[in-house]
Protein backbone atom coordinates (compact mmCIF):
# COMPACT_ATOMS: atom_id res chain seq x y z
CA UNK A 1 0.00 0.00 0.00
CA UNK A 2 1.65 3.22 -1.11
CA UNK A 3 1.99 5.86 1.88
CA UNK A 4 -0.74 8.02 0.17
CA UNK A 5 -3.27 5.36 0.69
CA UNK A 6 -2.37 4.40 3.73
CA UNK A 7 -2.71 8.28 4.84
CA UNK A 8 -5.99 8.51 3.09
CA UNK A 9 -6.78 4.64 5.29
CA UNK A 10 -6.19 6.52 8.39
CA UNK A 11 -7.55 9.36 8.02
CA UNK A 12 -10.82 8.36 7.03
CA UNK A 13 -10.73 5.84 10.55
CA UNK A 14 -9.68 8.61 12.57
CA UNK A 15 -13.37 10.52 10.91
CA UNK A 16 -15.44 9.26 13.93
CA UNK A 17 -13.12 10.16 16.45
CA UNK A 18 -12.47 13.72 14.78
CA UNK A 19 -16.41 14.35 14.59
CA UNK A 20 -17.05 13.23 18.11
CA UNK A 21 -13.72 15.36 20.35
CA UNK A 22 -15.06 17.88 18.07
CA UNK A 23 -18.87 17.80 19.02
CA UNK A 24 -20.07 20.26 21.61
CA UNK A 25 -21.77 17.55 23.32
CA UNK A 26 -18.45 17.04 25.15
CA UNK A 27 -17.48 20.71 26.21
CA UNK A 28 -16.90 21.20 29.76
CA UNK A 29 -17.41 17.44 30.48
CA UNK A 30 -15.96 15.27 32.87
CA UNK A 31 -12.66 12.96 31.68
CA UNK A 32 -14.53 9.84 31.95
CA UNK A 33 -17.32 11.13 29.82
CA UNK A 34 -14.32 12.09 26.83
CA UNK A 35 -12.48 8.69 27.44
CA UNK A 36 -15.85 6.93 27.27
CA UNK A 37 -17.19 8.80 23.98
CA UNK A 38 -13.50 8.39 22.28
CA UNK A 39 -12.86 4.62 22.81
CA UNK A 40 -16.75 4.58 21.43
CA UNK A 41 -15.71 6.68 18.43
CA UNK A 42 -12.60 4.16 17.77
CA UNK A 43 -14.97 1.43 18.44
CA UNK A 44 -17.03 2.32 15.70
CA UNK A 45 -13.73 2.85 13.36
CA UNK A 46 -12.55 -1.08 14.28
CA UNK A 47 -15.83 -2.96 13.92
CA UNK A 48 -16.23 -1.20 10.51
CA UNK A 49 -12.69 -2.53 9.59
CA UNK A 50 -13.11 -6.09 10.86
CA UNK A 51 -14.91 -7.60 8.56
CA UNK A 52 -12.90 -6.13 5.46
CA UNK A 53 -9.61 -7.32 7.19
CA UNK A 54 -11.10 -11.27 7.33
CA UNK A 55 -12.42 -10.97 4.00
CA UNK A 56 -8.78 -10.08 2.18
CA UNK A 57 -7.29 -12.44 4.74
CA UNK A 58 -5.77 -10.45 7.15
CA UNK A 59 -6.47 -13.12 10.13
CA UNK A 60 -3.30 -11.51 12.01
CA UNK A 61 -4.51 -8.16 11.94
CA UNK A 62 -8.57 -9.07 12.50
CA UNK A 63 -7.48 -11.06 15.31
CA UNK A 64 -5.66 -8.22 17.09
CA UNK A 65 -8.56 -5.50 16.24
CA UNK A 66 -11.21 -8.05 17.31
CA UNK A 67 -9.53 -7.97 20.83
CA UNK A 68 -8.69 -4.06 20.67
CA UNK A 69 -12.68 -3.06 19.62
CA UNK A 70 -13.74 -5.57 22.24
CA UNK A 71 -10.91 -3.61 24.86
CA UNK A 72 -13.17 -0.29 23.36
CA UNK A 73 -16.34 -1.51 24.39
CA UNK A 74 -15.36 -2.39 27.49
CA UNK A 75 -13.39 0.80 28.32
CA UNK A 76 -16.68 2.87 26.89
CA UNK A 77 -19.13 0.78 29.45
CA UNK A 78 -15.74 1.09 32.61
CA UNK A 79 -15.80 5.06 32.37
CA UNK A 80 -19.31 5.45 31.72
CA UNK A 81 -19.75 3.55 35.13
CA UNK A 82 -17.11 5.56 36.24
CA UNK A 83 -19.17 8.97 35.08
CA UNK A 84 -22.28 7.70 36.68
CA UNK A 85 -22.95 4.09 38.17
CA UNK A 86 -26.71 4.59 39.17
CA UNK A 87 -27.31 5.84 35.35
CA UNK A 88 -25.45 3.22 34.05
CA UNK A 89 -26.86 0.24 35.53
CA UNK A 90 -30.06 1.77 34.43
CA UNK A 91 -28.90 1.91 31.33
CA UNK A 92 -28.51 -1.89 31.19
CA UNK A 93 -31.40 -2.49 33.32
CA UNK A 94 -34.53 -4.62 32.10
CA UNK A 95 -36.34 -1.05 32.41
CA UNK A 96 -33.41 0.57 30.46
CA UNK A 97 -34.37 2.43 27.15
CA UNK A 98 -33.89 0.37 23.67
CA UNK A 99 -30.39 1.74 22.99
CA UNK A 100 -29.11 0.32 26.37
CA UNK A 101 -30.69 -2.57 25.34
CA UNK A 102 -28.70 -2.48 22.21
CA UNK A 103 -25.43 -1.54 24.09
CA UNK A 104 -25.99 -4.77 26.52
CA UNK A 105 -26.91 -7.08 23.69
CA UNK A 106 -24.18 -5.93 21.58
CA UNK A 107 -21.60 -6.42 24.20
CA UNK A 108 -22.71 -10.32 24.32
CA UNK A 109 -22.52 -10.69 21.42
CA UNK A 110 -19.44 -9.39 20.94
CA UNK A 111 -18.18 -10.73 23.79
CA UNK A 112 -19.37 -14.54 22.25
CA UNK A 113 -17.55 -14.08 18.72
CA UNK A 114 -14.31 -12.73 20.29
CA UNK A 115 -14.64 -16.05 22.76
CA UNK A 116 -15.09 -17.86 19.49
CA UNK A 117 -12.32 -16.76 17.75
CA UNK A 118 -10.14 -17.44 20.68
CA UNK A 119 -11.43 -21.00 21.04
CA UNK A 120 -11.56 -22.40 17.41
CA UNK A 121 -9.35 -24.72 17.83
CA UNK A 122 -10.91 -26.01 20.86
CA UNK A 123 -14.18 -26.11 20.07
CA UNK A 124 -16.17 -29.41 18.51
CA UNK A 125 -17.68 -27.94 15.47
CA UNK A 126 -17.02 -28.01 11.63
CA UNK A 127 -15.48 -25.10 10.40
CA UNK A 128 -18.42 -23.96 8.31
CA UNK A 129 -20.29 -24.18 11.32
CA UNK A 130 -17.83 -21.54 13.15
CA UNK A 131 -17.57 -19.08 10.22
CA UNK A 132 -21.78 -18.95 10.22
CA UNK A 133 -21.55 -18.48 13.79
CA UNK A 134 -18.85 -15.82 14.08
CA UNK A 135 -20.10 -13.92 11.04
CA UNK A 136 -23.81 -14.03 11.98
CA UNK A 137 -22.78 -12.86 15.94
CA UNK A 138 -20.60 -10.27 14.10
CA UNK A 139 -23.44 -9.17 12.09
CA UNK A 140 -25.44 -8.60 15.33
CA UNK A 141 -22.74 -6.85 17.10
CA UNK A 142 -22.54 -4.02 14.18
CA UNK A 143 -26.32 -4.02 13.91
CA UNK A 144 -26.51 -3.84 17.76
CA UNK A 145 -23.92 -1.40 18.09
CA UNK A 146 -24.63 1.13 15.40
CA UNK A 147 -27.87 1.01 15.81
CA UNK A 148 -27.43 1.97 19.88
CA UNK A 149 -24.92 4.81 18.23
CA UNK A 150 -27.50 6.37 16.03
CA UNK A 151 -30.33 6.35 18.98
CA UNK A 152 -28.33 7.94 21.39
CA UNK A 153 -28.10 11.64 21.84
CA UNK A 154 -24.25 12.52 21.87
CA UNK A 155 -21.11 13.03 20.39
CA UNK A 156 -21.62 11.33 17.30
CA UNK A 157 -25.32 13.47 16.53
CA UNK A 158 -25.53 15.99 13.85
CA UNK A 159 -22.61 14.79 11.59
CA UNK A 160 -21.88 12.23 13.46
CA UNK A 161 -25.18 10.37 12.11
CA UNK A 162 -24.49 10.02 8.58
CA UNK A 163 -20.93 8.79 9.42
CA UNK A 164 -22.10 6.00 11.44
CA UNK A 165 -24.77 4.86 8.82
CA UNK A 166 -21.54 4.84 6.54
CA UNK A 167 -19.55 3.38 8.65
CA UNK A 168 -21.99 0.72 9.65
CA UNK A 169 -23.25 0.40 5.81
CA UNK A 170 -19.30 -0.49 4.96
CA UNK A 171 -19.28 -3.10 8.51
CA UNK A 172 -22.39 -5.12 6.94
CA UNK A 173 -21.66 -5.31 3.56
CA UNK A 174 -17.84 -6.43 4.56
CA UNK A 175 -19.60 -9.33 6.11
CA UNK A 176 -21.02 -10.79 3.63
CA UNK A 177 -17.96 -10.24 1.48
CA UNK A 178 -15.81 -12.11 3.85
CA UNK A 179 -18.25 -14.84 3.09
CA UNK A 180 -18.82 -14.48 -0.64
CA UNK A 181 -14.98 -14.09 -0.95
CA UNK A 182 -14.25 -17.34 0.99
CA UNK A 183 -16.30 -19.22 -0.88
CA UNK A 184 -14.54 -17.74 -4.25
CA UNK A 185 -11.68 -19.29 -2.32
CA UNK A 186 -12.64 -22.19 -1.52
CA UNK A 187 -13.88 -23.05 -5.25
CA UNK A 188 -10.73 -22.08 -7.11
CA UNK A 189 -8.57 -24.12 -4.38
CA UNK A 190 -10.96 -27.36 -5.38
CA UNK A 191 -10.64 -26.30 -9.14
CA UNK A 192 -6.72 -26.04 -8.75
CA UNK A 193 -6.73 -29.30 -6.87
CA UNK A 194 -9.13 -31.36 -9.58
CA UNK B 1 -18.18 -29.77 -1.23
CA UNK B 2 -16.97 -31.05 2.09
CA UNK B 3 -16.74 -27.42 4.22
CA UNK B 4 -20.33 -27.44 5.19
CA UNK B 5 -21.72 -27.35 8.36
CA UNK B 6 -22.04 -31.33 10.04
CA UNK B 7 -25.58 -30.74 11.80
CA UNK B 8 -27.46 -27.78 9.63
CA UNK B 9 -30.67 -28.12 11.48
CA UNK B 10 -29.05 -27.41 14.71
CA UNK B 11 -27.10 -24.12 13.91
CA UNK B 12 -30.25 -22.57 12.12
CA UNK B 13 -32.10 -23.23 15.29
CA UNK B 14 -29.39 -21.76 16.98
CA UNK B 15 -29.79 -18.40 14.68
CA UNK B 16 -33.27 -18.53 14.98
CA UNK B 17 -33.13 -18.58 18.43
CA UNK B 18 -31.12 -15.78 18.86
CA UNK B 19 -32.65 -13.67 16.31
CA UNK B 20 -36.31 -14.03 17.85
CA UNK B 21 -34.44 -13.24 21.71
CA UNK B 22 -32.54 -10.21 20.56
CA UNK B 23 -35.97 -9.43 18.91
CA UNK B 24 -38.35 -10.14 21.74
CA UNK B 25 -35.38 -8.15 24.10
CA UNK B 26 -36.14 -5.23 21.86
CA UNK B 27 -39.08 -4.81 21.09
CA UNK B 28 -40.59 -5.57 24.33
CA UNK B 29 -38.10 -2.35 25.71
CA UNK B 30 -39.79 1.20 25.70
CA UNK B 31 -37.47 4.07 23.64
CA UNK B 32 -36.94 6.36 26.85
CA UNK B 33 -37.09 3.31 29.61
CA UNK B 34 -39.97 2.24 31.74
CA UNK B 35 -42.69 4.96 31.41
CA UNK B 36 -40.38 7.72 30.92
CA UNK B 37 -43.15 9.71 28.77
CA UNK B 38 -42.10 12.68 26.78
CA UNK B 39 -43.04 15.58 28.82
CA UNK B 40 -41.13 18.27 26.69
CA UNK B 41 -42.68 21.10 24.73
CA UNK B 42 -42.74 24.62 23.22
CA UNK B 43 -43.22 26.15 26.29
CA UNK B 44 -45.82 28.16 24.75
CA UNK B 45 -49.66 28.25 25.81
CA UNK B 46 -50.65 26.52 28.93
CA UNK B 47 -49.32 23.62 30.33
CA UNK B 48 -51.05 20.42 29.67
CA UNK B 49 -53.06 18.95 32.44
CA UNK B 50 -55.22 16.00 31.32
CA UNK B 51 -58.46 15.78 33.18
CA UNK B 52 -58.62 11.87 33.22
CA UNK B 53 -54.92 11.43 35.10
CA UNK B 54 -55.76 14.73 37.71
CA UNK B 55 -57.45 11.85 40.28
CA UNK B 56 -55.26 8.89 39.56
CA UNK B 57 -52.43 9.05 41.64
CA UNK B 58 -48.54 9.56 40.24
CA UNK B 59 -46.88 6.14 40.10
CA UNK B 60 -42.53 6.16 40.62
CA UNK B 61 -41.29 4.58 37.03
CA UNK B 62 -37.39 3.12 37.13
CA UNK B 63 -35.01 4.99 37.10
CA UNK B 64 -36.68 8.15 39.00
CA UNK B 65 -34.49 7.80 42.31
CA UNK B 66 -31.52 8.23 39.92
CA UNK B 67 -28.79 11.09 41.00
CA UNK B 68 -31.04 12.02 43.77
CA UNK B 69 -29.64 13.67 46.82
CA UNK B 70 -32.34 13.83 49.24
CA UNK B 71 -33.37 17.92 50.60
CA UNK B 72 -32.42 19.70 47.54
CA UNK B 73 -31.45 23.32 48.33
CA UNK B 74 -34.36 25.67 48.35
CA UNK B 75 -33.59 27.71 45.01
CA UNK B 76 -35.60 30.04 42.77
CA UNK B 77 -34.13 29.28 39.34
CA UNK B 78 -31.28 27.10 37.90
CA UNK B 79 -30.60 29.48 34.79
CA UNK B 80 -33.01 30.30 32.08
CA UNK B 81 -33.84 29.08 28.93
CA UNK B 82 -35.86 25.91 30.33
CA UNK B 83 -39.15 25.44 32.43
CA UNK B 84 -40.06 22.75 34.70
CA UNK B 85 -44.01 22.94 35.90
CA UNK B 86 -46.51 21.35 37.31
CA UNK B 87 -49.68 20.84 39.10
CA UNK B 88 -49.89 18.89 42.63
CA UNK B 89 -52.76 17.07 43.92
CA UNK B 90 -54.02 15.13 46.23
CA UNK B 91 -55.46 11.89 44.92
CA UNK B 92 -58.22 11.32 47.61
CA UNK B 93 -60.18 14.65 46.31
CA UNK B 94 -58.30 15.81 43.33
CA UNK B 95 -57.90 19.37 45.07
CA UNK B 96 -54.55 21.02 44.48
CA UNK B 97 -52.28 21.19 47.26
CA UNK B 98 -50.63 24.24 48.30
CA UNK B 99 -47.27 25.15 50.37
CA UNK B 100 -45.93 21.58 49.75
CA UNK B 101 -42.23 20.80 48.82
CA UNK B 102 -41.26 19.21 45.36
CA UNK B 103 -37.57 18.89 44.33
CA UNK B 104 -36.73 18.85 40.41
CA UNK B 105 -32.74 17.68 39.45
CA UNK B 106 -31.44 17.30 35.94
CA UNK B 107 -28.39 17.92 33.53
CA UNK B 108 -28.24 21.34 31.98
CA UNK B 109 -25.64 23.07 30.21
CA UNK B 110 -23.65 24.07 33.86
CA UNK B 111 -22.96 21.00 35.22
CA UNK B 112 -24.79 17.38 35.86
CA UNK B 113 -27.76 15.96 37.43
CA UNK B 114 -26.07 16.28 41.18
CA UNK B 115 -25.07 19.55 40.21
CA UNK B 116 -28.44 21.04 39.01
CA UNK B 117 -31.21 20.04 41.72
CA UNK B 118 -33.57 22.21 43.95
CA UNK B 119 -36.66 22.41 45.94
CA UNK B 120 -39.05 24.40 45.26
CA UNK B 121 -42.90 25.32 46.21
CA UNK B 122 -46.27 24.77 45.18
CA UNK B 123 -48.54 27.78 44.66
CA UNK B 124 -52.25 28.03 46.12
CA UNK B 125 -53.54 26.10 42.62
CA UNK B 126 -50.92 23.49 43.45
CA UNK B 127 -48.36 24.75 40.43
CA UNK B 128 -44.70 24.53 41.21
CA UNK B 129 -42.25 26.19 38.83
CA UNK B 130 -38.79 26.52 38.68
CA UNK B 131 -36.08 28.21 35.43
CA UNK B 132 -32.91 26.07 34.70
CA UNK B 133 -30.67 26.61 32.06
CA UNK B 134 -31.35 24.35 28.72
CA UNK B 135 -31.21 20.74 29.22
CA UNK B 136 -28.55 18.84 27.70
CA UNK B 137 -28.16 14.70 27.33
CA UNK B 138 -27.39 12.47 29.48
CA UNK B 139 -26.71 9.26 28.98
CA UNK B 140 -27.58 9.32 25.60
CA UNK B 141 -31.18 11.51 25.63
CA UNK B 142 -32.01 14.72 27.81
CA UNK B 143 -34.31 13.60 30.83
CA UNK B 144 -35.59 15.59 33.94
CA UNK B 145 -36.44 14.22 37.71
CA UNK B 146 -39.07 15.31 39.81
CA UNK B 147 -39.95 14.03 43.41
CA UNK B 148 -41.92 14.44 46.48
CA UNK B 149 -40.21 12.86 49.51
CA UNK B 150 -41.72 14.74 52.49
CA UNK B 151 -43.61 11.71 54.16
CA UNK B 152 -47.29 13.54 54.40
CA UNK B 153 -47.79 11.88 51.20
CA UNK B 154 -46.74 8.89 49.36
CA UNK B 155 -43.31 9.02 47.77
CA UNK B 156 -42.98 9.47 43.69
CA UNK B 157 -39.76 9.73 42.60
CA UNK B 158 -40.25 10.22 38.47
CA UNK B 159 -38.08 10.11 35.18
CA UNK B 160 -39.17 11.98 32.22
CA UNK B 161 -37.39 13.06 29.09
CA UNK B 162 -37.71 15.85 26.79
CA UNK B 163 -36.17 16.70 22.86
CA UNK B 164 -33.42 18.62 23.01
CA UNK B 165 -34.82 21.61 21.31
CA UNK B 166 -37.39 21.95 24.16
CA UNK B 167 -38.56 24.62 26.55
CA UNK B 168 -40.67 23.55 29.26
CA UNK B 169 -41.28 20.45 30.66
CA UNK B 170 -44.40 19.76 32.31
CA UNK B 171 -45.16 16.94 35.51
CA UNK B 172 -48.12 16.91 37.26
CA UNK B 173 -48.47 15.00 40.25
CA UNK B 174 -51.37 13.23 42.02
CA UNK B 175 -50.00 12.27 45.72
CA UNK B 176 -51.66 9.98 47.97
CA UNK B 177 -51.50 8.95 51.69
Amino acid sequence: MSSLRLGAAVALLALPLAVALTDTHLEGQSAALVISTAAAALAVSALALQPLLAGTGRLRWHRMLGGIALALVLLHLGALYLESPEDTLFALSLDGPTRGRMAALATAALIAVVALGVLRRRLPMASATWRILHGFLAGLVIFLGFGHAILTDGALDGFGTPVLLAFGAVALVGVGSAFAARRRRARSSAAASR
Amino acid sequence: MHDRPSRPWLLALVLVVITGGVAYALLSSEPSGTDAANVGDSGRGEAPDPEERQCKATRSNPGGTNNYIPDGPAAESLGDGFIITGRVRAAADCKPLEDLRIQVWLATETGGEQDNRASVHTDADGVYRIETDPTVAQFGEPNIHVGYDDGDYREVFIRRVVDLDDKRAVVNLTLRR
